[in-house]
């Protein structure tokens, strides 16, 4: 499977590996690497080539991380020392440092894949946990991937192309397309999409285990132009990642598969591009969803939460899941509430959310509990419909509230969580796992870790 | 202030009566026996209207008995689930049904005495009206209702229990008198008098002026008022309740005071800027809380601590690019004149921590529109580093009806505060802007415990509702006065 990097020219520990930027080896001996890394060394050169030091209190993942940052260019690779630590901490330093090294793909990927060995007491037992860590980065790799890639390359058509290609992994995957959408009323996701040349298309990915499934709900605007109700110019090539919540619902689905996980799973994703054009959906519309609520359109720029209206509804009717959890980068405003540093978490289900924290925190990827009050629902009654879509234009709108109370019409009973991811998609700065300006793959590894 | 009585269970001969009645109940006590009088009118009127007690459910019926201008029915819901709050909502709801009328009559002879008390707080508190400004206004379009009755089983239990609402009350309507008066009015110099008003109560009031600002080197507030043509002010008032104990520390509330808002040289757009008068919301609920506090003689050692600026453009106006020294030395580069508030509140957090060695403080602050963009008007943005502090404002915030959110803090937010030339910038930009504010004040606090309540969102109604007519909330002045009296008396 394409992903961006190269063949491997070590053999492979587990199918995993593919995905990833460098080639991982666990090994009990130094192998005189021109790059090498340890508590104790310190950053700068000796006899044999570059140090680095490592700080045990920035755990394990980061060290490695960090690490392979200080690396300018390297030319075979790094090793790590890390024979003072579990076997555990070996394996989650090669996840630190695999996340870190991936790249966008800008140029072609070098002819060899750069070398990873880590040092550690016990090389099998590293290996034994590695497969499991292996899965999540090549997961969230994937994500990235994708997030990275520019609309022109990925439209709705190629993305639901390199979703179905996930089928040789084990996961069934099936597609409903514009007609069939339309023919089965699904009038949001049929409304946001319909101006692009290609799509909308809901997306299936299942990994089939007994018992009833998790499910993830994607959000995957390919392209988000905001419609009639068009965005200013300046920044707006951003929005070729407006389609990162449904890669991390399809990264974490490849996780699962990789790892062969033991849970169910299916992933809901609404992939569409929102685009202008003479048949464009128009403020004031009133869509009939897939539940069969309507809702007057007040911005067509607020269409993340119309395509997962839909999808979600599909999911809770389709897969009866014992919770659903949408993840999508979904407004402004979270950014202005919560920065780049952490996503809103809302839902209506205190021990989901609860499970959603705790493994947030273990995977690094922060959120913070965020409210829908009475008057949020308030705010989106409407005179001609069910419900609005968004407050109507003004300064300063909780919109992130507004929409999550949106969504929490369409889920019903089924306990609920919706992540927005709008501001920690991308990193803005340099952070340990990702360098500034690179799809972070937000999500993918909390997924995989609650399943 | 409207007048409450509370009398016992009997047939008004005249004015309005207000039933607050709980569902599915056979009519009792007062509807009872105006039912009676009516020749059973009333029961069979209230059945044909569908009234059935269900919460919001209302009824109105005209002229019942002789002498009773109209009964007005308010369903409660199921009595084992109606909370203090809904009570209080549910005589809020009754005000603009009887303010016309010459007397009324709340009846709640179906409550015990301590939630028929909060139904008598809920119509206090609707009741206020701040019409001094109006000079036109026809006798017959102000409210007559000067004294209300509230029937109540034990009427002396309930006069009892109401007398700290009452201060509380008026701590209330204190708030929200400054917090209403036009920013011509209320400058720094007549806030700062206004405070006196509570040493009546037995607070004592300190006033400092620029000249004793600047000996403390009060640079940071120094320099969002510099620009405007009245002094600033900095006033610490003190309620002690209590004689300390060796050891005992009082504890510190400071309010953000900015009589008017212009956003100085970085100028704010001219759409909705008539609203900045209420950038003192902090400063007043402070004030409030303190009458509040006296005025219930609260057993307890309190500072309330404000900051009293307005913030001008003009020829001696701080610019964008200034660097201000604080009081604690630390040096702040101004990017963004309209980030003031934090400014005010570095100085006054220094000066509580150096004069009043708290044991904790918490600050109010009318102090981003991010908060608004982040929770809207129904939470207080709460920021702390302490989780006991943030706990008890949460839980406060629950029976009071003035809610927080718990918002987070963090080095990675922290960063964004990086300035080139000095310690710190005053702004970190639009992502997580609350956030960086509250990031901003922290940076003042010493480590000491301490909460910040960004109130841009709740200090301010749109619109009326139960218990708060449109207009100043006094947000903060319950919540407040409910941390203290759970956990900071006796």
């Amino acid at each position: 499977m394409a992903c961006g990097c190269s063949t491997a020219w070590w053999p492979t520990i587990t199918k995993a590996d593919a995905f990833l930027p460098v080639s991982v080896r666990f090994a009990t001996e130094t192998e005189h690497f021109s790059a090498r890394a340890g508590v104790g060394m310190q950053d700068g050169f000796d006899g044999l080539g570059q140090t680095i030091a490592l700080d045990p209190a920035q755990g394990d993942e980061e060290m490695g991380a960090r690490a392979w940052a200080k690396l300018a260019e390297p030319s075979r690779g790094l090793e790590i020392d890390a024979r003072e630590w579990p076997d555990m901490a070996a394996a989650s330093i090669a996840a630190g440092v695999a996340l870190r090294a991936w790249r966008m793909p800008k140029a072609a990927p070098p002819p060899r894949k750069p070398q990873l060995l880590v040092l550690c007491r016990d090389p099998d037992a590293a290996n034994r946990h590695w497969p499991r860590l292996a899965a999540a980065v090549a997961g969230n790799l994937f994500a990235r991937w994708l997030v990275a890639e520019p609309a022109n390359r990925l439209t709705p058509a190629t993305f639901v192309d390199r979703l179905r290609s996930l089928s040789e992994h084990g996961l069934a995957v099936s597609v409903l397309g514009p007609e069939e959408l339309e023919r089965r009323g699904y009038g949001a996701i049929s409304a946001v999409g319909r101006a692009a040349p290609t799509g909308p298309y809901l997306v299936t990915l299942e990994w089939k285990r007994a018992g009833a499934p998790l499910a993830f709900v994607g959000k995957g605007l390919c392209f988000d132009n905001g419609g009639i109700s068009i965005k200013p110019a300046a920044g707006m090539e951003a929005m070729r990642a407006d389609m990162a919540g449904a890669a991390a619902c399809a990264g974490a689905m490849l996780s699962l598969a990789l790892r062969d996980a033991e849970g169910a799973a299916v992933a809901v994703l609404g992939v569409a591009e929102n685009a202008i054009g003479a048949d464009a959906y128009r403020p004031g519309d009133v869509l009939k969803t897939a539940s069969g609520r309507t809702v007057e359109i007040i911005d067509t720029d607020a269409e993340g939460r119309l395509v997962l209206a839909d999808a979600l509804h599909h999911a809770i009717t389709h897969h009866a899941p014992r919770a659903v959890i949408d993840i999508a980068t979904l407004t402004g405003s979270i950014v202005t509430a919560l920065g780049h540093h952490r996503a809103g978490l809302f839902g209506n289900d205190e021990a989901l959310r609860d499970r959603l924290m705790a493994g947030a925190m273990a995977v690094r990827e922060p959120l913070w509990p965020m409210p829908i009050g009475e008057a949020h629902r308030r705010d989106i009654d409407s005179d001609i419909a069910d419900l609005k879509q968004c407050a109507p234009a003004g300064k300063l709108l909780a919109d992130a509230c507004h929409a999550a109370a949106f969504l929490r019409e369409f889920v019903g009973s089924t306990p609920w969580a919706h992540l927005d991811i709008a501001g920690v998609e991308t990193a803005e700065e340099d952070t340990a796992l990702a360098a500034k300006g690179v799809p972070t793959g937000f999500g993918v590894r909390l997924f995989d870790g609650l399943v | 202030m409207l007048d409450i009585s509370f009398v016992k269970p009997a047939l008004p001969k005249a004015g309005a009566i207000v039933a607050l009645l709980p569902e599915g109940a056979e009519p009792a006590g007062l509807l009872k026996a105006l039912d009676e009088a009516s020749g059973g009118n009333v029961a069979r009127a209230l059945d044909a209207a569908g009234f059935k007690g269900r919460k919001g459910q209302s009824a109105t019926i005209w002229a019942p008995v002789p002498g009773v201008t109209k009964l007005l029915a308010i369903g409660l819901g199921a009595l084992d689930k109606l909370t203090p709050e809904q009570a209080e909502a549910a005589g809020g709801n009754a005000w603009p049904a009887i303010s016309g009328e010459a007397a009324a009559l709340l009846a709640t002879d179906a409550l015990e005495a301590p939630v028929a008390v909060r139904a008598a707080m809920g119509a206090l508190l609707r009741s206020y009206r701040f019409d001094k400004y109006r000079t036109t206004e026809k006798p017959e379009d102000k409210p007559k209702l000067a004294k209300l009755s509230v029937a109540v089983a034990n009427a002396t239990a309930a006069k009892n229990a109401f007398a700290p609402f009452r201060a509380v009350a008026e701590g209330v309507f204190l708030t929200r008198d400054l917090v209403s008066e036009p920013p011509n009015v209320l400058n720094p110099v007549e806030m700062a008098e206004r405070c006196k008003v509570l040493e009546k109560l037995g607070v004592t009031v300190q006033i400092l002026g620029p000249k004793e600002m600047k000996k403390l080197g009060m640079g940071a507030l120094l320099g969002v008022a510099q620009g405007s043509a009245v002094e600033a002010r900095l006033v610490a008032m003190r309620w002690k309740g209590v004689t300390p104990k060796k050891g005992d520390k009082p504890i510190c509330f400071i309010g953000k005071g900015v009589t008017f808002d212009t956003g100085g040289i970085s100028i704010k757009p001219a759409g909705g800027m008539e609203d900045m008068k209420w950038d003192m919301g902090g400063a007043g609920t402070v004030i409030g809380l303190m009458a509040a506090l006296a005025g219930r003689k609260a057993k307890a050692d309190v500072v309330g601590l404000v900051g009293l600026v307005e913030n001008m453009p003009s020829g001696t106006a701080q610019r964008p690019g200034d660097v201000v020294t604080s009081a604690s030395g630390q040096t702040i580069e101004v990017i963004n004149t309209d980030a003031e508030g934090r400014l005010v509140l570095a100085d006054v957090i220094h000066y509580a921590i150096t004069q009043f060695d708290p044991k904790w403080m918490v600050d109010l602050a009318t102090l981003t529109g991010a908060i608004i963009i982040a929770l809207g008007h129904e939470h207080a943005g709460l920021f702390s580093n302490d989780d006991e502090l943030a706990a008890q404002l949460l839980e406060a915030g629950k029976t009071t009806g003035e809610a927080c959110w718990r918002m987070p803090l963090g080095d990675a937010y922290d960063k964004q505060l990086k300035s080139d030339i000095a310690d710190m910038k005053n702004v970190g930009g639009r992502p997580g802007g609350s956030i960086t504010a509250a990031q901003f004040i922290q940076r003042f606090v010493q480590g000491r415990p301490w909460a910040h309540l960004d109130i841009a969102g709740t200090a301010w109604a749109g619109k009326d509702t139960a218990t708060t007519p449109k207009g100043a909330t006094a947000y903060g002045v319950r919540l407040l006065d409910r941390l203290v009296a759970d956990h900071y008396e006796g």
